[in-house]
């Protein structure tokens, strides 16, 4: 009644991860998860867990808009934690002409690939190419810290459990408690 | 049979086990039995089989028993011998199968596959067979009857009456089921072959059928209750579908089901306002319903500029750790968005940028944001019933803030 013709593997779309900025900074290690052309690269985060894409709301604090030909922009989102680079170019023209549009400061929720850069000097650094950039309110920006609070606390309790976090084991030095009290003072930030 | 066949069902019969064994290394050995101690092939392959079964440590090895078994207690790895009718036939699916179908007997149904090696007879629906040494084995979670070239098929004349156990949707298991069932909805057929594909229920839930393009086949009536007897159940990636070709289906009149809704409700963020979202137009031939492309192309009926307007958002909503397609229909769009249809055609008739611009304002408005999405869970899609924004929760705030307070001051 089918043959194995019938059945592709059913597209799974990759979770949009929820790092803080601090974190998403100290990642480095970066991978490719098969041979295939398509398949997805993967930033390891340092508490243990692949990230191909990510959720991040906080504030847009400055846009820049840059280049002559390729027009690109390149903004900054702060959480309570630091800063997320992120850049909107003609590659995800959605997401520029939504930045476009947006004047800082504003609290924006971005869904994008983060990326690891080599800069000349050998520094490495983290960019977020933004799928989409739009503006939300001080309350989406609570919820989601609330969220990534949580999602953090999740990946330190199974670290060193998980084949990811083994893997962050590997190319991190991990201090555990660092990342905890990262969370504990994002949340303590929180005004309602 | 030759010695070499009976090496080659020996190893598949270790692999449905999990044990890779060498077919040479098992025909050597049939091979001594057989043309040195003269022992008859049969038992030379019972003899093969329970030895290495004990160089495995395999407790117990599925016999190749030509005793009779029940269709309904057939297991994955036995060889069987059964009597069963024919119920259904479908057309192969490749050209390395002769035919396949469904063959049930009172105790229940199976699935068969003729592989076209087996130089099998062509079976006739409605006739009984009995077949002997045949091999159970299971793809992708459900159980197949396989014919091989070491199958004997023959037509009986047998005439029990077999009534199809009717079994709830939410009781479905990968296999052979009969179902009473409404049409509820029709979706879109993504692929060619299709032709038709949709969602069917019951009280107690939903499934995703499909309707292969085949000589004979028809639709379903959008509203009409069936009796569908023998269709396959399949498992793919945790989730249950049915295929309605090789079944039957007998439209019932006068019978009303009130679908449950496999209620399901997820909560995260709206990550995705995918393509199709927005003000979209609709086909207005009756039963029809398609979404016309921009050029009021209905896929069926052509060209239609009486299309009616509808709103929708096709997104995903995620959770940080698994991402839901999630399908809003009208009433929770403008719940959602606080944009009305007749706005939306409003926007979309006098704005420069048309349909686009109904697109972003609906994409803005949810982008980024946090909802609690309950709906029916079509398959892949939660068909969302009720969207509740969601908002600060100062219990979790405190929660948290406890939780890690109170570990980073015990350490």
């Amino acid at each position: 009644m089918q043959s194995e013709s019938r059945f592709t593997p059913r597209y799974q779309r990759e979770p949009a991860r929820r790092v803080f900025a601090a974190e998403l900074r100290e990642a480095h290690y970066h991978f490719k998860d098969g041979e295939d052309e398509k398949s997805p690269t993967y930033v390891l985060l340092p508490t243990g867990e692949r990230c191909n894409r990510v959720l991040i709301i906080g504030s847009m604090t400055q846009k820049e808009k840059r280049g002559d030909q390729n027009i690109f922009y390149q903004i900054r989102v702060s959480d309570p934690t630091g800063t997320f680079f992120v850049s909107a170019s003609s590659f995800q023209q959605e997401a520029m002409t939504q930045v476009s549009k947006i004047d800082p400061p504003a609290f924006v929720a971005v869904v994008g690939k983060p990326s690891v850069y080599e800069a000349p000097d050998g520094r490495v650094f983290v960019s977020v190419r933004a799928e989409s950039v739009t503006v939300v309110d001080k309350e989406m920006r609570n919820c989601w810290v609330l969220d990534a609070a949580e999602s953090t606390l999740k990946r330190l309790e199974t670290f060193g459990t998980t084949e990811d976090s083994k893997l962050a084991g590997e190319h991190y030095a991990t201090n555990l408690d660092v990342y905890r009290r990262m969370a504990y003072e994002a949340l303590a930030q929180i005004t309602i | 049979m030759d010695l070499s066949e009976a090496a080659q069902r020996i190893s598949r019969k270790f692999e449905s086990q999990k044990v890779k064994i060498d077919p040479a290394e098992a025909e050597k050995k049939l091979r001594t039995l057989v043309e040195d101690f003269g022992v008859n092939l049969t038992e030379a392959e019972k003899t093969v089989s329970e030895n290495l079964a004990r160089d495995h440590n395999l407790a117990s090895m599925p016999a190749a028993s030509s005793e009779m078994r029940e269709i309904g207690s057939l297991l994955p790895g036995e060889w069987a011998t059964v009597e069963g009718k024919i119920v259904g036939v479908a057309k192969p699916a490749s050209a390395a199968i002769s035919q396949s179908g469904t063959i049930a007997d009172a105790t229940g149904a199976i699935q068969f596959t003729a592989w076209e090696r087996a130089k099998a007879p062509q079976m006739e629906e409605g006739q009984w067979y009995r077949i002997e040494s045949a091999v159970v084995d299971e793809y992708r979670g459900t159980p197949k009857l396989n014919f091989h070239s070491g199958t004997t098929i023959t037509a009986i004349e047998k005439e029990v009456p077999i009534m199809p156990q009717m079994v709830r949707i939410s009781d479905l298991r990968p296999g052979v089921a009969s179902v009473k069932v409404k049409m509820v909805q029709e979706w879109e057929a993504r692929h060619e072959r299709i032709l038709q594909t949709g969602i069917v229920g019951d009280e107690s839930g939903t499934i995703k059928f499909t309707i292969w393009k085949e000589e004979g086949m028809e639709r379903l009536e959008p509203g009409m209750v069936y009796n569908i007897f023998y269709a396959a159940v399949d498992e793919y990636q945790g989730r249950l579908s049915i295929t309605l070709n090789g079944a039957k289906c007998f439209p019932d009149e006068e019978a009303e089901i009130t679908v449950g809704t496999g209620a399901a409700t997820v909560t995260g963020a709206i990550v995705n306002v995918g393509p199709g979202s927005g003000l979209v137009k609709r086909c207005p031939v009756e039963g029809c319903n398609r979404v016309l492309s921009k050029r009021n192309y209905c896929p069926v009926h052509e060209v239609q500029d009486n299309f009616r307007y509808d709103i929708r958002i096709k997104g995903v909503l995620d959770d940080g750790t698994t991402a839901h397609n999630i399908l809003m229909q009208k009433d929770v769009v403008e719940a959602v968005t606080g944009l009305s249809l007749d706005e939306a055609v409003t926007i979309a008739q006098e704005s420069p940028l048309g349909l686009d611009d109904v697109f972003y304002k609906i994409r803005d408005a949810v982008m980024g944001r946090y909802f609690a999405c309950s709906g029916s869970d079509l398959g892949d899609t939660l068909l969302v019933k009720e969207c509740r924004p969601l908002s600060f929760d100062t219990d979790r705030h405190t929660e948290l803030l406890n939780q890690i307070g109170g570990e980073s001051h015990a350490e």
